[in-house]
């Protein structure tokens, strides 16, 4: 046995080979695997190797016993917990697979148990380790011994006999119709076209029956030729050596054909169950690829799992408190709390649990951890009457693969999630700052005028004369109102932007409102005659009021701050369709085309710094107008000037101004 | 004897300011910096005005003011914030008689203070007013006529009603339910539409320009005040 030291590497090492080596343990039905794998384990621990555990399956792999699979099945999972890739392939030479596997995946050594061979082809050095050993290359073989000579793996009961028992019958059936057969067409065929007969007879019945049917079907459709058509008639001696040729090469032929047969149909059956499983996690991945949020994914994963596995599936994962709930599937009893603990035992550990496993099998489900790439996320409980059909070793890997899919994707949304809530936190840190610094501007202009203003009043007492007195209390009482209304906005912006804004909707007259927000600028508009022109006609709108008044307010604001004083402004509205439609016009220089629709961004400016205002006006305006369902724009005048245009719906059954209304009755009191 | 002004008020700069403005005016100021303090100088000095403040730390203004409404009809300012005006309703509808918004001027104060301290001197109102005129317009009370001018004008009989109780709180905020109530009767205090549209035909026949209202004004949110000076 090499040493396995880290310094004995043999020289036909590729020399390609660098990083971390990759270690590979073969696994079999044995409970030796089990200290193999933990030895295995350490060395790779030790040299800090990747390592792979490897199961080849053969087709007598079916034949084993349901013990002796699930033994193979907990082997790979053992070898998966303890970090190895445990990797199951079908073929039908163990050692040529395994050699195979570890080339390919640049394996430099192989561990194997001591084998249990059987003595003659121990005797022909035919054992699993002598093949690898003369085979190996490169690799090295590492031959791990156990507690003494291992038993061979129990055959499996096989099919049950009384199956095996109708099998046995037809294939004797299918021989003596073959027999029938010959005796119609022997005066016709020479002898070994009748042979070939019973070859085609024999292939039939072996690709549908067992082995042993099938090798008994050539072992008999022998003595049956021998026994009738071949001369000596109806006795097994043979007249001539030529026909006791015929009869070996057709045993032999039927004999090999049978087997071929057999591993066809297992190879069949083989990759047929490895379709259906890839079908399966094709079609999960593929459904939840496509959600966008964790009860969706829940609940899609949850289906799935059902129909794949025909059991109440339920998904479990810890809520606000930290205790596991369940968030999709099926609910279900609880007696005594055993189930919760077992969740618990399982999301706590990160092992299979429950019902017809090895642990905690007191209880109604089949519990498995959903692990993500960290930590485990949350159980998947399988509730069903046969919890062996699920815990079968291939069932079993199919559900392991499901369940890593649903935790992967469930962190993927999570971390989405994450990355989405981080970004909202990072866009209004911006906005924040931006306001910050925006507002701080606006605020400090009119604080500079009026502690300037007040300082002086102070302090000039004595010098200032009553004129500019005046002057200097009117400013600051000016600019004490702009910072109202700054402030105002300031307000009412976060209020609109935040939800919280609650809409006090009543009938309304427009001319009112335009009404009151006229009056509130009236101290500015000495500079901007406004000319209004509405129909008298027109009828209420149900509307905020002081939230209009303030989008009148903040529109006539904005043209008054971006046009020269003495030039016009006019308010018209009229109906257009089913919309109020209101227009604030100026006769100021308009608007550059492309900023028509950026100047309702928030802290936008057409030429930033050039004129008052945090752009905050129209960003509010906006606001309003989208929540009255109605819509607002910029454009140009084709006579000159802008011109801001907003929509308000018109509700059904408005009352019309020029109806003359029947005047209420007044109560007698 | 200088009419006694009752300043309920937390804020130390704001109590300033008004002391400079009012006692100036020839008012007496007495201070309450908690709505406690303020009830218990109503009901030892006897004032002629309350002015109180909305955001108290150690009550709800409308508890203050439902608490001295019970013993007393002492006009009360409220002093609100922009965008309460649920709140100025509810006080005004719980026996406040007038409101002035943060930030005012001492002039709007003074206006308000007038028209609450005219209010006291019930001798005056004691008979029927025979006529009144506001700028161009004159009501002659007991003919039922209003003149615009020389013009005379036709109102309809709520108009009318309409016009005379605005008259007999004029200088003062009339909420839309008080006007409801008054005109038209307890039943329909939640016509508001109707009301609108009434006011909106009155400013039509009395004002020179409807829509930049120089009597009839809106009090946002809150109601309507006949302008009296």
């Amino acid at each position: 046995m090499p040493d396995p030291g880290p310094g004995v590497v043999p020289q036909e090492t590729e020399p390609s080979r660098s990083g971390p080596e990759n270690l590979l343990v073969c696994l079999s039905p044995s409970p030796f695997s089990i200290p193999l794998i933990r030895a295995t384990k350490r060395i790779a621990d030790a040299q800090q190797a990747r390592w792979y555990a490897l199961y080849v399956e053969t087709p007598s792999h079916d034949r084993l016993s349901p013990e002796n699979q699930e033994k193979v099945a907990q082997a790979l999972y053992l070898a998966a917990k303890l970090g190895a890739q445990a990797v199951k392939v079908s073929g039908f030479r163990i050692g040529d697979e395994i050699l195979a596997f570890a080339r390919e995946n640049q394996v430099s050594k192989i561990f194997v148990g001591k084998p249990y061979a059987r003595r003659w082809r121990r005797f022909l050095g035919l054992s699993l380790v002598d093949h690898l050993i003369w085979n190996c290359g490169p690799i090295d073989v590492f031959v791990i011994s156990g507690e003494g000579e291992e038993a061979p793996p129990a055959p499996a009961p096989g099919p049950k006999p009384r199956r095996l028992l109708r099998e046995y019958l037809l294939a004797a059936g299918g021989v003596g119709l073959c027999t029938g057969l010959g005796f119609i067409l022997f005066p016709y065929l020479a002898l070994t076209n009748l042979a070939m007969i019973f070859l085609l007879t024999v292939v039939i019945i072996s690709s549908f029956l067992a082995r042993g049917p099938a090798i008994f079907s050539s072992f008999f459709s022998v003595a049956a030729f021998a026994f009738f058509f071949v001369p000596e008639y109806y006795s097994f001696a043979v007249a001539n050596t030529e026909y006791a040729i015929t009869l070996m090469v057709m045993l032999l032929v039927s004999l090999l054909v049978s087997g071929l047969t057999t591993r066809v149909r297992h190879q069949a059956r083989v990759s047929r169950q490895q379709e259906r499983q890839t079908a399966a996690l094709y079609e999960m991945s593929q459904n939840l690829g496509a959600i966008n949020s964790l009860e969706e994914l829940l609940e899609v994963a949850a289906e799935q799992i059902t129909r794949i596995f025909d059991c109440r599936v339920s998904l479990l994962m810890p809520g606000s408190t930290d205790k596991l709930e369940i968030r999709a599937g099926q609910p279900y009893a609880d007696e005594y709390g055993k189930e919760g603990m077992v969740a618990k035992w399982v999301f706590r550990h990160g092992h299979l649990a429950g019902a017809g496993t090895d642990s905690l099998h007191a209880v109604k489900g089949i519990y498995l951890p959903l692990i993500a790439s960290q930590n485990i996320i949350g159980v998947l409980r399988l509730a069903t009457d046969q919890p062996d059909r699920i815990l079968g070793a291939d069932s079993l890997r199919l559900l392991e693969a499901l369940g890593s899919q649903v935790g992967i994707a469930i962190e993927r949304e999570n971390l989405s999630r994450q990355a989405q809530a981080a970004q909202l936190q990072i866009e209004a840190e911006q906005m924040r700052n931006t306001l910050l610094s925006s507002v701080s501007h606006d605020l400090r202009t009119p604080l500079t005028v009026i502690a300037g203003s007040a300082s002086s009043l102070v302090e000039g007492e004595k010098n200032l004369d009553a004129v500019t007195k005046q002057e200097l209390a009117q400013s600051i009482y000016e600019e004490a109102k702009r910072l109202d209304r700054l402030v105002h906005n300031l307000l009412e912006m976060s209020r609109l932007q935040s939800g919280q804004a609650m809409f006090n909707k009543e009938w309304y007259v427009l001319e009112e409102v335009i009404g009151c927000a006229l009056a509130q600028l009236d101290s500015q508009l000495h500079d901007h005659p406004v000319s209004i022109n509405l129909p008298t006609d027109l009828p209420l709108v149900k509307i905020d009021a002081l939230l209009l008044e303030r989008v009148v307010i903040n529109l006539l604001e904005n043209s008054m701050k971006y046009t020269p004083p003495g030039t016009s402004l006019e308010i018209s509205g009229r109906i257009e369709g089913q919309e109020l439609l209101v227009a604030v016009a100026d006769r100021g220089p308009g608007l550059p085309p492309a900023e028509l629709e950026r100047i309702f961004e928030k802290f936008y400016q057409v030429s930033p710094g050039s004129a008052r205002g945090a752009g905050l006006g129209l960003t509010i305006c906006r606001s309003i107008i989208e929540a009255h369902g109605g819509r607002i724009w910029a454009a140009n005048r084709t006579d000159g000037g802008a011109v801001f245009n907003f929509t308000i719906p018109l509700a059904e059954g408005a009352i019309t101004l020029d109806k003359n209304l029947p005047e209420m009755q007044k109560d007698s009191r | 004897m200088n009419p006694i002004i009752l300043l309920i008020e937390d804020d130390p700069q704001i109590r300033r300011f008004l002391r400079a403005s009012l006692v100036t005016q020839g008012y007496e100021l007495i201070e309450a910096g908690t709505g406690r303090e303020g009830l218990a100088l109503a009901a030892a000095q006897v004032p002629e005005v309350v002015l109180l403040d909305l955001g108290l730390p150690d009550m709800e203004g409308l508890e203050v003011i439902k608490q001295l409404r019970s013993w007393s009809s002492v006009p009360i300012i409220i002093l609100s914030a922009r965008g309460q005006e649920r709140d100025k309703v509810a006080n005004l509808d719980a026996g406040a008689d007038d409101y002035l918004t943060k930030p005012f001027g001492v002039g709007e104060l003074l206006a308000r203070m007038r028209v609450a301290l005219r209010k006291v001197a019930p001798a005056e109102e004691g008979k029927q007013e025979v006529l009144y005129s506001l700028g161009n317009i004159k009501v002659d009370f007991e003919r039922r006529l209003v003149f615009r001018g020389q013009e005379e004008i036709h109102l309809t009989p709520i108009e009318y009603k309409l016009l005379s109780v605005l008259i007999k709180h004029r200088g003062k905020v009339v909420t839309h339910r008080q006007l409801l109530k008054e005109v038209w009767g307890p039943s329909h205090i939640d016509q508001n539409p109707y009301l609108r549209i009434f006011i909106l035909n009155l400013r039509r026949k009395l004002e020179d320009d409807p829509t930049r209202p120089q009597y009839l004004v809106t009090e946002p949110g809150v109601g309507y005040r006949l302008r009296d000076d």
